[in-house]
């Protein structure tokens, strides 16, 4: 924030001067968080070096629990990036305005989500070594993957979508890269020149450039749909009580949306704090922002109300008793939790006020991407414990492998983030221009009244 | 099966009698050989069998060993043995982890001045102990004391004997931590003869148990539990479809009771008293059998002062429930009482109900020729011990047998063996008598040696040698023989070996045949593993003037430790094997553990909680034990199996639960105790979760009454449903399908099948820590439920195998990504351990929770994982797998039927657990083949109405169907 209030909003000098505060060369605090995340990181690596030499059996899974953490966590990233993905490109074609100065740091997002989701399959895998098998590639034994399996379905979605969202984001940020590179010098002039593709800025190119933009934005929008749809039919598919439902679809787009703009929040705040961004990043984004928190969060609370109607009214007796173990069972306090973070507390949304304050909306984003992860633990192995035969019930503790895993995951995506957010244009200089004017009728609402 | 010989058996025999080489039959070879020069008789991948005799208990079982490339690698039943006729139970099986077992002595060690113990040569040995014994011997008689098992064998009692008779000494010890003795004294009193009866379960139909684990570990378990299979089926009597009323009649509710229409429970030691009530009954109501001649005055004036409501004062058992029973098994064409336990007064009581209700002769026999009592009276082994313990004997020689771990604290046979100056041991794996032991002697196990067993009149079993040892060890009988010879004494041991021993002493057994054609005879009997002849029945009359004084029933304690055999561990000597160790009791469905079961109310006052250590103080001492708390015990007692607590035994055994031994009275399993809590606590370990069936049908039931009806029971039914959409169609199976058709009802929970299935398929077992984290591996298990308390009129335990339904609709495959799980052409569902990578999405969607997955690389320590099957692969870690219905077996049944250019016939696959059930309770079959003997079961006019699959509304399809298990309705006590 200037020391002086200005007279006038920003021009598209601030905001290149702005951006490009952020790829200065970092400092020392910056590095030590980037080595933590790495150490982290390292030690997951070691946790699963040893994991394929010993087997599984490090895990807590067990018979009947033989999902849980892993799968958890892949649904967790993917569905984190399905948030990034409807910010950058579903509310680009909807032309929204608030849009333009998060969208980049929610593209960066999805495409470290699906990144870190991505491996998780693997992860997951009895012999990792043979996940090749999952993909239809010519042999000559002519073994192909069943077509039947959900998650061959699910090989290729998530291919799918990591190709797009990468491709997406690359191709979002030449502009602005090109812009990096007239300023920048030494190895960063190299690199930003080699990333800008050749970017001169000629009117062809802007034509070319930003067609081909609207078409990306249009392939990777029903993607949130068909992804996030193929991801809950790894559970919807099967036929366990508790996951043969077919709500989950529109259920897991929710929550993705939900735990998506929770993260968003998350890495937005923090990068206004460190980055003193106070005059791109306005409480009138972040506004919008916690409305989008509070749709998804309503349209949870609905798709959790219909799954608990349903069991009511078809009165399937597997299903019942599935869902009275997740209320009352011995692990009901991770549903609990999530009824109180996911649905009430986001209610307090309503109120402009704490839509506007940062730090009610930084302590909410965390604790509802806690929550939402716990959801999905309790829905993954939840019902796996009590599916149809009483005696094989058994119920999932994690082990020490699966927590560093799980935690190496987290430190993996802050760690590819925080490189991101020095070293490339987090925010996006070019959309910010095209929409000044929104920014400056933001900054007068918000802070200077006596803007022009 | 009924009494022809059917085609089954027919094949059994025809493969036994298929194998002609015998190994074993030179000087055993010290280790076992590389398949380097093959023998001309032994073609790689072609099994070979041998018959042999199984002496893991004194029940006298045959078996046939399945041999290949030079090692046994599974144990089945010998259908020419009249005992188990081609079954045997799941300590049978485990014999082969007791010949393969790693912790086994390997070579002949002595204990070092420091205590050490050291490898030393077999002549070292031989030297060490004939020199002993020669000087023992010269310096007087009986200084030389030999410490065995009972259930020896005619044989080699009889080496034993002659090596006692060369060194001068009658200090022959045979010892049986659990005896029939009490058992034999009441036959004295009763019928004047000290020998076992037999029973006939199958001519009754009404049975009561008077502590008797028929389907455990009581006398001969095997034959017990398929005559029991037999009684409970569903047959036409007096005119009407009913299946057998039993009673149980117990303070604790094990898997006897649980197979039973009611379990009495009544206080510790109140078994003979209801006994002698139901006799009271039975005599005051005149339901005397007019064929027992009887002096009912008599026998009248002998149960006097056990009139119904006296006895249900003392007992709490109420009047209505001894009355019933007398007035059953008085009524009943056909009954058997049958008693257990430490009180000849309980023994006595039933067969005198078997006698007076004319029972004798017919569901109880004595016969003639029976073999002599085993063991050595107990005033003999506390004489012989006192001798040791007076420095009166120089060498002790204990083959075989545990005094240290099994023989009551009070006769401290540990500190009598410390006072003699050489203790040999001899044995499989050392215990904790050969912890004071001074030289210790590898010895063959059953399947490496020459033995013979008796177990009854006119069954001689022939155990053959049917492999190379494994380690350096000597057969039993040899190593006495050749001691015998050193002493000197002319004609000591007039034998070359123990196979010469046996096989002079079999001449005697047919001396007809042995005279026209002696080698015949005995290939002949080699062949089909034994001679067996027609026994005949004995003539025996109840001989009341002995009965005249009435018995006197035991105090009741206020609370009394009730101990019984684990019916997996026995004594103790199965708690080296790892498969018994992990097998469920299928009651309490815990493993590798000693656990003190007790009433929640008594728990309660004693201030104890769920898996809380208690400590139970006798007046012989104390032991440590968690609590499992249960309904199913009466209130007086807290009951603790026998059979873990060893400080030796190797790894599987050592360091493991407590010994009851240790607390229990000589000749005794119960006596008064008082339970302190520790607020220690050690988790119980179980592979089951749930107890309750949450009304689920997956084990159903029905009533006999409905069964003859023809109604369907009401709490398994379901709405009719539509015909569900099918999006796929249905699979073809254009040659075989194959099915099974499983009888619930006549599951008595021996759990053979499961041990069959661990050494059939080289299922690994995964130890306390992988069970307690829900990792094991067992393919088949015995679900057992409970019923809910809506529901009590329901069977006190529904128990029935659960494996792999081979499912039409198999929620498994169609969500494996890599067709690792895939639908055969037979309407198997295969699982490629190859292909399988491991995403374990299969046994998500399994409803019945059939799969296994490899958590880990599983491991058989040196040498066990000899007896792998070579059929069958090995699975390494992060590979799913299953149950195939044996497919090696059904692959080998099809290529030899394609080489011999004709069809498979219907028999000639038989899965593992189908092949020992005992009770035939599993049978497998071609569902394209309507008249297969698994078809027509389905079909049967006695099980109209009773076939149900489980789960059937998933629509899954299973291959298997099941038979309802059936039930008598209770009165309302």
């Amino acid at each position: 924030m200037a020391a002086a209030e200005p007279v006038s909003g920003p021009t598209y000098a601030d905001i290149d001067r702005s951006v490009r505060r952020i790829m200065e060369p970092p400092g020392r605090a910056y590095w030590v968080w980037v080595a933590f995340c790495f150490t982290l990181v390292a030690i997951a690596v070691g946790c699963w070096v040893n994991q394929i030499y010993s087997g599984l059996g490090v895990t807590g899974l067990k018979n009947p629990t033989m999902w849980a953490i892993y799968i958890t966590n892949f649904v967790f990233w993917i569905e984190m990036a399905h948030s990034g993905t409807l910010i950058s490109a579903l509310l680009y074609l909807f032309r929204t305005r608030w849009r333009t100065a998060v969208y980049r740091a929610a593209e960066a997002m999805t495409g470290f989500a699906v990144a870190t989701a991505a491996i998780f399959p693997l992860i997951h895998l009895g012999r990792p070594w043979n996940f090749y098998w999952l993909l239809p590639y010519p042999n000559e034994r002519s073994l192909q993957p069943d077509f039947r399996s959900p998650l061959v379905w699910d090989t290729f979605a998530v291919s799918t979508y990591l190709t797009i969202s990468i491709l997406f984001l690359i191709m979002g940020l030449i502009p602005d890269v090109a812009n990096a590179r007239d300023a920048a010098k030494g190895w960063r002039k190299t690199f930003y020149s080699l990333a800008s593709l050749g970017w001169s800025g000629t009117d062809e190119q802007w034509q070319h450039w930003s067609m081909a933009y609207l078409l990306m934005a249009g392939l990777a929008t029903p993607l949130i749909i068909s992804v996030m749809s193929v991801v809950s039919w790894d559970f919807a598919m099967n036929q366990v009580p508790g996951w043969h439902e077919t709500i989950f679809g529109p259920y897991f787009a929710a929550g993705a949306i939900f735990s998506g703009a929770a993260m968003v929040l998350t890495l937005l705040i923090v990068l206004r704090k460190t980055m003193n961004l106070d005059d791109l990043l306005t409480e009138w984004h972040f506004d919008n922002l916690a409305k989008l928190l509070l749709l998804s969060s309503l349209a949870l609370t609905y798709c959790y109300i219909c799954e608990i109607f349903m069991t009511w009214y078809t009165k399937d007796p597997f299903d019942t008793v599935s869902m009275h173990m997740r209320f009352f069972g011995p692990q009901a306090w991770m549903w609990w939790f999530c009824v109180a973070i996911n649905c009430i507390l986001p209610l307090g949304l309503f109120w402009r006020r704490f839509r506007r304050s940062i730090p009610v909306l930084f302590v909410l984003s965390i604790l509802v991407n806690v929550s939402m992860w716990y959801e999905r633990l309790m829905l993954i192995t939840g019902s796996l414990s009590t599916s149809f035969n009483p005696a094989q019930w058994g119920f999932y503790h994690p082990s020490f492998t699966e927590i560093m895993i799980t935690i190496g995951s987290f430190a993996w995506f802050f760690g590819l983030f925080s490189l991101f957010a020095r070293y490339m244009p987090v925010i996006s200089m070019t959309e910010l221009k095209e929409g000044i004017r929104w920014l400056r009728e933001a900054l007068r609402d918000n802070y200077y009244p006596g803007l022009k | 099966m009924s009494e022809g010989f059917s085609r089954r058996s027919f094949l059994k025999l025809a493969a036994t009698a298929g194998a002609a080489a015998l190994p074993g039959c030179e000087p055993a070879a010290r280790k076992l050989i590389p398949y380097v020069v093959p023998d001309e008789n032994v073609i790689p991948g072609v099994p070979q069998f041998y018959a042999t005799s199984c002496t893991e208990c004194g029940a006298g079982c045959g078996t046939v060993a399945r041999i290949r490339e030079g090692r046994v690698i599974k144990l089945e039943g010998n259908p020419a043995n009249p005992i188990g006729q081609g079954t045997i139970c799941a300590r049978g099986h485990a014999a082969l982890q007791g010949v393969y077992n790693p912790d086994r002595l390997r070579n002949p060690m002595q204990r070092t001045s420091s205590g050490a113990l050291k490898t030393i040569p077999w002549e070292e040995a031989n030297k060490l102990l004939n020199d002993a014994l020669k000087a023992a011997s010269a310096k007087g008689k009986n200084r030389v004391a030999f410490l065995g098992q009972a259930h020896q064998g005619p044989t080699l009692r009889k080496i034993t004997e002659a090596w006692l008779a060369a060194y001068q000494s009658n200090r022959g010890i045979f010892y049986e931590a659990i005896t029939d003795t009490p058992a034999r004294d009441a036959a004295e009193m009763c019928f004047g003869r000290r020998d076992l009866p037999v029973y006939h379960l199958d001519k009754a139909e009404v049975l009561i148990s008077f502590g008797a684990d028929f389907n455990e570990t009581w006398r001969s378990p095997v034959e017990l539990g398929r005559q029991y299979g037999e009684f409970r089926a569903p047959k036409t009597r007096q005119g009407k479809l009913s299946v057998g009323y039993s009673y149980y009649v117990s303070p604790r509710f094990n898997v006897t009771a649980a197979r039973c229409d009611e379990w009495v429970s009544v206080p510790p030691g109140a078994e003979a008293a209801i006994a002698l009530s139901v006799l009271h009954v039975v005599l005051s109501q005149g339901w005397v059998s007019p064929n027992a001649q009887i002096n009912v005055a008599d026998l009248k004036n002998f149960v006097s002062s056990y009139d119904p409501a006296s006895v249900s004062q003392r007992t709490g058992v109420p009047v209505k429930m001894i009355e019933a029973m007398g007035e059953r098994f008085g009524k009943a064409d056909g009954a058997v009482a049958l008693a257990a336990g430490d009180d000849p007064a309980t023994h006595a009581a039933a067969y005198v109900l078997n006698a007076v209700t004319g029972n004798l002769g017919r569901t109880m026999e004595f016969l003639e020729g029976a073999p002599p009592e085993p063991e050595s009276s107990s005033n003999d082994m506390v004489s012989s011990l006192e001798s040791m313990r007076n420095g009166a004997v120089d060498v002790l020689f204990v083959a075989e047998t545990n005094p240290v771990f099994s023989m009551p604290a009070k006769w401290q046979a540990a500190e009598a063996i410390k006072k003699v100056p050489l203790v040999v041991w001899a044995g499989g794996v050392p215990d904790e008598t050969a912890a004071h032991a001074h030289l210790l002697l590898p010895l063959h196990h059953q399947l490496e040696d020459w033995r013979d067993t008796f177990p009854r009149a006119g069954v001689h079993g022939l155990g053959q040698p049917v492999m190379q040892p494994v380690f350096f060890s000597r057969p039993l009988g040899d190593l006495l023989i050749a001691s015998a010879r050193e002493s000197g004494v002319k004609g000591a041991a007039p034998w070359e070996n123990t196979q010469d021993a046996v096989r002079s002493g079999w001449e005697k057994l047919n001396p007809k045949a042995a005279k026209t054609d002696a080698k015949g005879f005995w290939v002949s009997s080699l062949r089909e593993g034994g001679y067996f002849e027609p026994a005949t029945a004995a003539q025996v009359t109840l001989n009341v003037s002995a009965l005249k004084t009435s018995p006197a029933t035991r105090e009741i304690p206020k609370l009394a430790l009730a101990a019984y055999p684990h019916p997996f561990l026995y004594d103790g000597r199965g708690a080296d094997k790892p498969w018994l160790q992990e097998i469920p009791e299928p009651v309490t469905q815990l493993v590798w553990d000693t656990w003190a079961e007790i009433h929640p109310e008594t728990a309660r006052k004693h201030g104890i909680s769920k898996d809380e250590i208690i400590e139970i103080r006798s007046s012989e001492g104390a032991i440590r034990a968690p609590a499992f708390l249960s309904e199913r015990v009466h209130k007086g007692i807290v009951s603790v199996p026998i059979g873990q607590g060893h400080s030796e035994f190797g790894r599987y055994a050592k360091g493991r639960g407590a010994n009851p031994w240790e607390v229990l009275k000589a000749g005794r399993l119960c006596v008064a105790v008082t339970i302190h809590p520790t607020r220690e606590r050690r988790e119980l370990v179980s592979a089951l979760y749930e107890g309750k069936e949450l009304g689920r049908p997956i084990v159903e039931a029905m009533t006999a009454t409905q069964l003859a009806d023809g109604v369907q029971p009401k709490e398994w039914q379901e709405p009719e449903a539509p015909e569900p959409y099918e999006m796929y169609p249905a699979w073809n199976y254009p040659k075989h399908h194959w099915g099974m058709t499983i009888d619930a009802n006549a599951c008595t929970g021996c759990s053979a099948c499961v041990a069959a299935c661990y050494a059939e398929n080289n299922v690994p077992f995964v130890g306390r820590e992988g069970v307690n984290n829900g990792r094991i591996m067992s393919w088949i298990r015995l679900e057992r439920f409970f019923p809910q308390k809506e529901y009590e009129h329901q069977p006190l335990m529904f128990l029935t195998p659960m494996l792999c339904q081979q499912c039409n609709h198999a929620p498994c495959e169609p969500v494996c990504p890599v067709f690792a799980s895939y639908h055969t052409a037979e309407g198997l569902n295969g699982q490629a351990y190859n292909r399988c990578i491991g995403t374990r999405f299969c046994e998500n969607n399994c409803p019945y929770k059939v799969r296994r997955f490899n958590f880990w690389k599983p491991e058989w320590p040196e040498p066990l994982n000899y007896q792998l099957n070579p059929d069958v692969t090995v699975r390494g870690a992060g590979v799913m797998e299953k149950c195939t219905f044996c497919v090696q077996r059904i692959r080998y049944a099809e290529i030899t039927a394609l080489v011999e250019k004709r069809p498979v016939h219907d028999g000639e696959i038989i899965p593992a657990c189908a092949q020992t059930c005992p009770t035939n309770a599993i049978s497998f079959g071609d569902m394209n083949d309507k008249r297969s003997k698994m078809m027509l079961r389905r079909v049967a006019k006695e099980n109209k109405g009773r076939t149900y699959k489980s789960l059937k509304s998933l629509n899954t399809l299973p291959a298997i169907t099941y038979l309802r298990e059936l039930y008598n309705e209770r009165e309302k006590a």
